[in-house]
């Protein structure tokens, strides 16, 4: 086990990188910077694969490795040590291999920026705390990754800070996120007072004794599920991720689409065993999981920034991985999180690279007849594209439909609002694909005469990721077609917990599984046509801002007003809290108190001062009296 | 005891040295005779503490530490007074002589066991600081300032030798272990003629170290001295005086606690009170430093109220602390006043452009008189506050914990002034003995601030 204990390596090449970069920022020159950036992410993810193959391999599917000591008091003990087990190596293959790829195409998408040396350090920055939140094996260090992804994903949405509106989309997200991170917070203080340790090993072996519905528990996972829903952007917290489409596309593929917004997911089935014994918390996470996908999917299909579409589809995938833990399917959640992982990311990516041939333009109405100039970025777009959409035999197929057959188990309505959302989410996909890249070209001349295919940093990992797209569904190939499920397999041993085992229901009939795949299959395709009949037989183009629309059409272009209505019911009312305790409590009482003390002491002093008249006689007499007292008293006190 | 002996000698040295004109050796001779003295002092450490010269000195680790500090500290001040006898007075050996002269009794004042040996060292120490005071003869604030000392100090010697007189009247011993005898023999039965006698004693030495009500002489005879030689009194003199009283308390009357531990609280408010609110509005550099040496007494008498074996260490740290940021504060002064002639806080305008080095070290020292952490004087006032926190005096922590607030006031005035103000001002010119003085002081604030365990731990 060679590799396994070596695994602090793995967080240790992005720490690494982070410092030479950000110390050497200023002085190393782009090249070097991004080749270190993106070999430390390399090197990582080397060492990912042999533990992984070493897992594999292994009889043992848990390995404890402790690094330090880390808090050691009578009352608490937190070490410092990672967990290796199927979970955490398949999220550190994701985490490192496609952070690698963008690191790789971050080189040419930034070539020109003047803060190359900052972004790479911030982007291994956030690598390294991403491997301590999958790595950690207790609640405190998976919260030290988790409050770290939280702080570069800050420092890189507000990346380009001089645009005041991206600096107020990076505080959004700081801001949205705290909340999450507290009910995290709390949710570790109750776990620690109730099970009097955060290593995961304790708390699940306990909790495994515990009854289902016990009330802590629903307080700790409802706590859990707050801070999953801040970091996963689900409702009512989702308004920050579409905001922090400001930071730099590589940076939106890698944190808000890949990683660290399935880091709440990632959460949950680590915690697998107390939201099994919560079935409440379990059914509110469904619930809301659906709401946001749906919300978010109608939200897409009227947006015409193309960065904005793929944030609220990115947001409506999430809340089909909330809808499937929610159900129980916790291997279908990651299976979902895997497979997305690939084509968002491939998707971002396509996008940035769309964005660069178009000299920075992300209004799709503005684009158009984009096949032609941009023929990788055309094919791997539409191979993400076909994926997302959930068309067979793309990954995103086999992840979608393994969470509905379970949502249909749980209950059909959810089923169906699953099958509506799909149907929206090809629609607006396609309709992103069409606009961009079929027809004629809509912009002005001078952008179409710059119009050209990406360098080959940028297009190659392009490639990788539309391979995986396309076939990263075969490590989830359901039984009905013949599969065993491998994913399934390994998974495994993280729900298997002394003295309960965790298994998704019973597998459905065959006959009815294969019914509804091929309604969610077949409403995609229709929705796919629908798309194609009006975007490129009836060249329709999205209505130009402000135009009058019909209502529905309104409420989707206004994102449902979710912005306004926060305003409305929280913003202003705290702003007029805020200000009456400005102006009546700090400002009047208690600066007025404050300053009054402050008044107080220097007309005493003025006062005080005239005691130093300067005459030796009057001083006698003071001391004279000061000697009497102290005598008087010692007479009374003898 | 060789230290002792090392400072009279090189006091007359240097004497002989000004009367053969050889004024250029006198600075070099002064620095390398006190080092070797401290040298000295040191090694005696941990020699075994018994009496010596007939029960009249006891040189244990207590007397050792505070010797040693008070001869570092006169070897700063007298770094910086290169160049600076020579502008005021023609008598430059004659200097040199009664500063050394001063330690010498200072030293007594650090290491008796005999109520006489503490008059004698009292007074070879305060009759060579009366002349000091005055050594600018022909300038009027210097002569009013020795005169009022004089006066006030002539007074105070008379209290306190009265005080030692009721003492021996009453135990019938000078010797610190025989009046301790004296009062364990039967503690209820002491007489009230040693009740008075402390108490006199008590108002002797708060005289000496400016404690308030007894404080009226500090700021007239601050002001009207040379900086040299109020810098020389509001450090080593004073850390001096408090070695003394915590020595006599510690080892004759700590048995009587009940009896003195009022009336010390009682100086220890007032001080802070009249030190850190008149500080406030004071308009000079110099009588602020003077008011706030008032206050810094109300500070260190905490740890005479909670009197236990630790005591010394505290009362040792921040002396240690306070005395090193009042030098560098006297030593910005000094440039101060020799070039600009004024001392007024406007007069610190902008200084931070033109002498960065002044104004870092300086504010240094601010921060560290303030107590602000990483600085000497947080440590100082941490031991201080925890020590009284100890013997759960609460509200008297509370009530300093405010007047510390007050201080940061007048502290950071200087600190806003340097930095914050603007004002076309020319370039101080710094000499070197002031760079190193200066610099070194500023790293000593620092590093106790940081790692105080280096001497914290001393004593």
């Amino acid at each position: 086990m060679l590799l396994i204990n070596l695994v602090w390596l793995v967080p240790l090449f992005p720490l690494v990188g982070f410092l030479i970069n950000g110390l050497g920022r200023n002085v190393l020159p782009k090249g070097v910077i991004g080749f270190i950036g993106s070999l430390s992410i390399l090197l990582s993810f080397i060492v990912s694969i042999g533990i992984f193959t070493e897992l594999n391999a292994s009889d043992i599917k848990s390995f404890y490795i402790p690094l330090f000591d880390w808090i050691h008091t009578a009352a608490v003990k937190v070490p410092f040590a990672f967990q290796i087990d199927p979970l955490s190596s398949i999220m550190l293959l994701i985490v490192t291999g496609i952070g690698f790829l963008i690191h790789v195409y971050s080189i040419g998408y930034m070539k020109l920026d003047n803060g190359f040396g900052k972004y790479f350090s911030y982007l291994n920055l956030f690598i390294f705390f991403m491997l301590l939140l999958i790595l950690g094996s207790n609640y405190v260090v998976m919260f030290i990754g988790w409050e770290g992804v939280g702080l570069c994903s800050y420092l890189l949405i507000g990346f380009w800070f001089t645009n005041p509106s991206f600096a107020t989309a990076a505080k959004k997200a700081f801001v949205m996120n705290r909340i999450g991170d507290l009910g995290f917070l709390i949710a570790i203080f109750i776990i620690f007072a109730t099970f009097g340790s955060v290593e995961f090993g304790d708390v699940f072996m306990q909790a495994a004794k515990m009854e289902s519905g016990n009330t802590t528990l629903l307080w700790i996972t409802m706590l859990l599920f707050v801070g999953a829903i801040g970091k996963s952007a689900q409702i009512p917290l989702f308004t920050w991720l579409p905001d922090a489409m400001a930071g730099p596309t590589p940076v939106s593929a890698l944190i808000h689409a890949a990683t660290m917004v399935t880091g709440g997911v990632y959460m949950i089935i680590r915690s697998n065993i107390l939201f099994t014994l919560s079935p409440v918390t379990l059914h509110l996470v469904a619930v809301i999981g659906i709401i946001t996908a749906i919300l978010a999917a109608a939200i897409a299909v009227s947006q015409t920034d193309i960065k904005k579409v793929l944030a609220y589809s990115t947001v409506s995938q999430l809340g089909y991985m909330f809808l499937g833990l929610g159900v129980g399917a916790y291997t279908g959640a990651l299976f979902h999180v895997i497979t997305h992982a690939f084509f968002k990311a491939l998707l971002f990516l396509c996008a940035g690279s769309v964005i660069h041939a178009m000299s920075n333009e992300q209004d799709m109405r503005k684009m158009g007849g984009l096949k032609k100039k941009l023929p990788i970025t055309f094919v791997t777009m539409m191979a993400g594209t076909l994926a997302i959409s959930g068309i067979p035999p793309f990954s995103g197929f086999f992840s979608k439909d393994e969470i509905l057959a379970h949502a249909y188990e749980q209950s059909p309505l959810l089923w169906v609002i699953g099958v509506i959302t799909a149907l929206l989410t090809s629609f607006y996909m396609f309709r992103m694909l069409y606009l961009t890249f079929y027809k004629g070209f809509r912009g002005t001349q001078e952008q179409e005469h710059h119009l050209h295919e990406s360098p080959a940093t940028m297009t190659i990992p392009l490639v990788i990721l539309a391979i995986l797209a396309v076939f990263g569904g075969l490590i989830g190939i359901p039984e009905v077609f013949g599969g065993h499920h491998w994913l399934a397999g390994f998974l495994a041993p993280i729900f298997e917990h002394p003295g309960l085992v965790i298994v998704a229901e019973t597998p459905m009939n065959h006959s009815t599984e294969l019914i509804l795949m091929a309604v969610s299959v077949g409403g995609a395709i229709i929705a796919a046509l629908y798309a194609y009949s009006r975007y490129v037989k009836g060249s329709h183009i999205p209505a130009v801002d402000g135009s009058s629309r019909d209502l529905l059409s309104k409420l989707s272009y206004n994102k449902f007003y979710v912005d306004e209505v926060y305003e409305f019911i929280i913003g202003r009312p705290l702003n007029a809290l805020s200000s009456f305790f400005y102006k009546i409590i700090d400002k009047g009482a208690i600066d007025g108190f404050v300053n009054g003390l402050g008044k107080a002491t220097s007309e005493g002093s003025k006062v005080l001062r005239l005691l130093q008249s300067g005459n030796v006689g009057f001083y006698i007499f003071m001391m004279i009296t000061g000697i009497v007292a102290l005598l008087v008293y010692g007479f009374y006190n003898i | 005891m060789s230290a002792l002996i090392t400072i009279t000698i090189l006091a007359l040295l240097l004497l002989y040295l000004g009367l053969f004109k050889a004024k250029k050796a006198l600075l070099p001779v002064a620095l390398i005779g006190l080092m070797v003295a401290l040298v000295l002092s040191l090694m005696e450490w941990d020699s075994n503490a018994a009496p010596i010269f007939s029960n009249m000195m006891l040189y244990d680790r207590f007397a050792v530490a505070f010797s040693g500090i008070t001869i570092f500290l006169t070897i700063l001040i007298i770094a910086l007074s290169k160049d600076y006898f020579e502008r005021i007075s023609s008598n430059v050996a004659e200097y040199y002589a009664l500063i050394l002269f001063s330690l010498a009794g200072i030293i007594l004042m650090v290491s008796y066991h005999n109520l006489s040996m503490l008059f004698i060292g009292i007074e070879i120490m305060s009759v060579s600081l009366y002349i000091l005071a005055g050594i600018k003869k022909r300038d009027f604030a210097s002569n009013e300032a020795a005169l009022k000392y004089f006066l006030m100090g002539a007074f105070s010697t008379g209290i306190l030798l009265f005080g030692v007189t009721l003492i021996y009247g009453a135990s019938g011993s000078f010797d610190l272990e025989g009046i301790k005898q004296y009062i364990l023999k039967d503690p209820t039965a002491v007489s009230p003629l040693l009740y008075t006698g402390i108490t006199l004693l008590i108002v002797g030495l708060s005289f000496k170290v400016g404690a308030a009500p007894f404080h009226f002489w500090v700021p007239d005879v601050y002001e009207g001295s040379p900086s040299l030689i109020s810098a020389y009194m509001s450090t080593v003199v004073k850390v001096a005086g408090f070695a003394a009283f915590l020595r006599l308390i510690m080892f004759s009357f700590a048995p009587l606690q009940d009896f003195w531990i009022p009336m010390i609280i009682g100086m220890s408010v007032l001080s802070l009170l009249i030190g850190n609110v008149t500080a406030v509005y004071q308009q000079h550099f110099k009588r602020m430093l003077a008011y706030s040496s008032i206050s810094h007494v109300g500070y260190m008498l905490f740890a005479i109220i909670a009197l236990n074996g630790s005591s010394d260490n505290a009362v040792f740290v921040y002396a240690a602390a306070y005395s090193v940021a009042t030098i560098i504060a006297f030593g910005v002064l000094i440039l101060l006043q020799g070039q600009v002639g004024n001392d007024s806080f406007d007069s610190f305008n902008g200084l931070a452009r033109k002498n960065p080095f002044l104004a870092l070290t300086l504010t240094i020292a601010m921060l560290s008189l303030a107590g602000i952490p990483l600085t000497a004087g947080f440590i100082g006032k941490f031991m201080m506050f925890s020590k009284a926190l100890s013997s759960y005096h609460i509200f008297l922590v509370v009530f300093a914990a405010l007047n510390a607030m007050i201080g940061i006031f007048y502290y950071f005035k200087v600190i806003v002034a340097m930095y914050f103000k603007e004002e076309d001002r020319k370039e101080l010119i710094v000499p070197v003995y002031f760079k190193l003085v200066l610099g070194f002081s500023a790293l000593v604030t620092i590093a106790l601030g940081v790692y105080p365990d280096f001497i914290a731990s001393l004593i």
